[in-house]
């Protein structure tokens, strides 16, 4: 329980995660799906960029001759970086694809669309 | 460095390159001469490839030549030379059926648009089974299921978006599972890099395995999820059986097994077998298999629609590769391994297959493919061989990857489980049999078709049959290969 509460960034990210991971499975709506896949891959963004902080040092913009410990961890952010943009070309064409799908069906609700069979 | 050591790299340039090439130019005859040249080319730098590594071992490759940890690196040992060789072939005699084929399933709008889709979705294949850094991996895991739901969706009706959305929702589910497994790792271990990520997690593995335990768990469920392992395989028919016949083929074939290569990579490259054989999930990936084996099959047999049945028999072989992964000895592995093999060449046939039988005489329903085999006597041969195949007939691959479980499981001191396989290949009987059956025997099925009415000419059928070959080959010296692989499996520990 005291983990939890000092890990409070990797807690909290487990918890988003949970969350879009259950509004992605659990909801009908398209729309809302799409919110739940941003929402868990959000949740796995904090918990990369959680890891790569550490406490009372510089951002890795190195303008003195500080040794390299004197800065927090680059990697994950810049990995996170690629993250974002890979999030975010899978939210257009998942959006596309549901314009499409509301075009051709009528409606956004994949209970219902998987209901009509065709 | 001996030359062939690039390859690897040339081969996804090369195939990224020409992807982004094709929209330059109208022509849907360009297109396909880019993409097929493409390929080819890829194909022979594969063989290089694999005959270099055969000769001179195992060997890494650094991308952006940064050493170790911090740069990107390759590996290729034999397992991964032959993936790629395998890859390259089936998608080279895909994309040659292709160009006989969809016409009759897209709009010429949209033909460029496949070719470009393809060669992106095998680059990004190749990259999953070349690259040595988890994050890289996820990254081509990602350019790997838009290309995949594009080849869904490029034939633009109203059950294909549907397949397409789904398949995208359940993949991007996936691949947040696996980003989130990555994660774990790198706050374990501070590496991407799989090699020295094995050696952290190594050293600290009794104090940190339920992390571990965490973290394969989801990549478990997220490689599960995108290759279809038992109860998470629900978008895969809809997937394979709307979408064009060379998309379902290529979907079928490989993009799945791109998928467990990487699963096997994790285990044994991230992990290793010290700290899998500890923890519970490998007996879990064995159950689901066996499970899927069975359930596939008989999912299967209540099928209607050709293609239907056929993808459904993709999720009983697929349950194959992972009881053999389940199993845990370097036997079942190998195994694994050759099946991944025998349903590439045989699915990929089967699928080219049913679909010109689909083409030909625009009948979807096994019912009503009666007598078949005198209207396409050729196709329905190919069919039958394809079938034969994964019955488990000898003389054809199929035979050979369920002998190869059988001696696994064997060694395995588990011989309750061959009750599996036997049980399993038994049910891949009723359903191929009847559809060869009622298409070559019957009186009345037979009456007033006309011989070779409907069949494709010869031409056409060559890239199916080269397949085919690939099936026959595996039957008759099925032993050289697998003496390759099992020579491969200690460069992946």
């Amino acid at each position: 329980m005291g983990n939890l509460l000092v890990n409070y960034y990797e807690t909290g990210a487990i918890v988003l995660f949970g969350v879009g991971f259950v509004t992605l499975l659990a909801h009908g709506n398209l729309i809302k799906k799409i919110i739940g896949m941003n929402i868990m891959d959000t949740a796995v963004f904090l918990f990369f960029i959680a890891k790569g902080y550490i406490t009372g040092k510089e951002a890795p913009i190195i303008q003195s001759a500080k040794s390299a410990s004197a800065y927090v961890n680059p990697i994950p952010t810049a990995l996170m970086l690629t993250g974002i943009v890979v999030a975010v070309s899978i939210t257009a064409f998942a959006l596309a694809l549901t314009i499409r799908v509301y075009e051709e069906y009528g409606t956004i609700d994949l209970n219902e669309i998987l209901k009509m069979g065709g | 460095m001996p030359l062939y050591n690039s390859y690897p790299l040339i081969i996804i340039l090369l195939l990224f390159i020409s992807a982004f090439a094709i929209p330059l130019f109208k022509s849907i005859r360009v297109a396909q001469i880019i993409s097929l040249s493409a390929t080819g080319l890829s194909l022979v730098l594969s063989v290089l490839t694999f005959i270099g590594v055969k000769a001179d071992g195992p060997y890494y490759f650094r991308v952006g030549h940064f050493a170790a940890p911090w740069g990107i690196e390759f590996h290729i040992g034999i397992i991964e030379g032959l993936m790629a060789l395998l890859f390259m072939i089936v998608s080279m005699a895909v994309l040659w059926f292709s160009i006989y084929s969809i016409e009759h399933d897209l709009t010429k709008k949209k033909l460029p648009l496949f070719y470009t889709l393809v060669n992106l979705l095998i680059g990004a294949l190749l990259g999953i089974v070349f690259s040595d850094d988890l994050f890289n991996c996820f990254v081509f895991i990602e350019i790997s299921s838009i290309a995949s739901c594009g080849i869904v969706v490029v034939k633009d009706r109203k059950e294909n978006i549907k397949a397409a959305l789904k398949y995208l929702i359940l993949s991007s589910l996936g691949s947040g599972l696996v980003l989130m497994g990555i994660a774990l790792i790198y706050s374990l271990t501070g590496h991407l890099n799989m090699a020295s990520s094995h050696e952290v997690l190594a050293a600290i593995y009794p104090e940190h395995s339920r992390n571990m335990l965490i973290a394969i768990g989801l990549f478990t469920v997220g490689l599960g999820v995108k290759s279809a392992m038992f109860p998470l395989h629900t978008w895969l028919p809809d997937a394979h059986t709307y979408a064009p016949a060379a998309s379902s083929a290529l979907l079928s074939a490989l993009v799945l097994k791109a998928y467990v290569i990487l699963y096997i990579k994790i285990i044994y490259r991230v992990f290793g077998m010290g700290i899998v054989s500890e923890l519970p999930v490998l007996n879990i990936v064995l159950l689901l298999g066996a499970v899927g084996m069975i359930a596939g099959s008989v999912l299967a047999i209540m099928q209607k629609n050709l293609k239907r049945m056929v993808a459904y028999s993709s999720v009983a072989q697929i349950g194959y590769v992972f009881f053999g992964i389940g199993l845990g000895t370097s036997m079942g592995l190998a195994a694994a391994i050759f099946q991944i093999f025998n349903h590439a060449f045989t699915k990929a046939a089967l699928f080219l297959s049913a679909g010109s039988i689909i083409e030909k005489t625009g009948k979807k329903n096994i019912a009503d493919l009666k007598g078949i085999g005198k209207e396409m006597p050729f196709t329905m041969a190919i069919f039958a061989i394809g079938g034969m195949s994964l019955v488990g007939i000898p003389l054809l691959s199929g035979f050979n990857s369920k002998w190869n479980f059988a001696v696994a499981v064997i060694e395995a001191q588990r011989v309750e489980l061959l009750a599996v396989v036997l049980i399993s290949s038994l049910l891949n009987a009723l359903y191929y049999f009847p559809v060869i059956i009622n298409g070559y025997f019957g009186e009345e099925s037979l009456e007033g078709k006309v011989f070779r009415k409907k069949e494709r000419p010869i031409k056409e059928l060559l890239p199916i049959m080269v397949l085919i070959l690939g099936v026959v080959y595996l039957g008759l010296s099925g032993g050289g290969l697998l003496s390759l692989i099992e020579a491969g499996i200690p460069a992946l520990g």
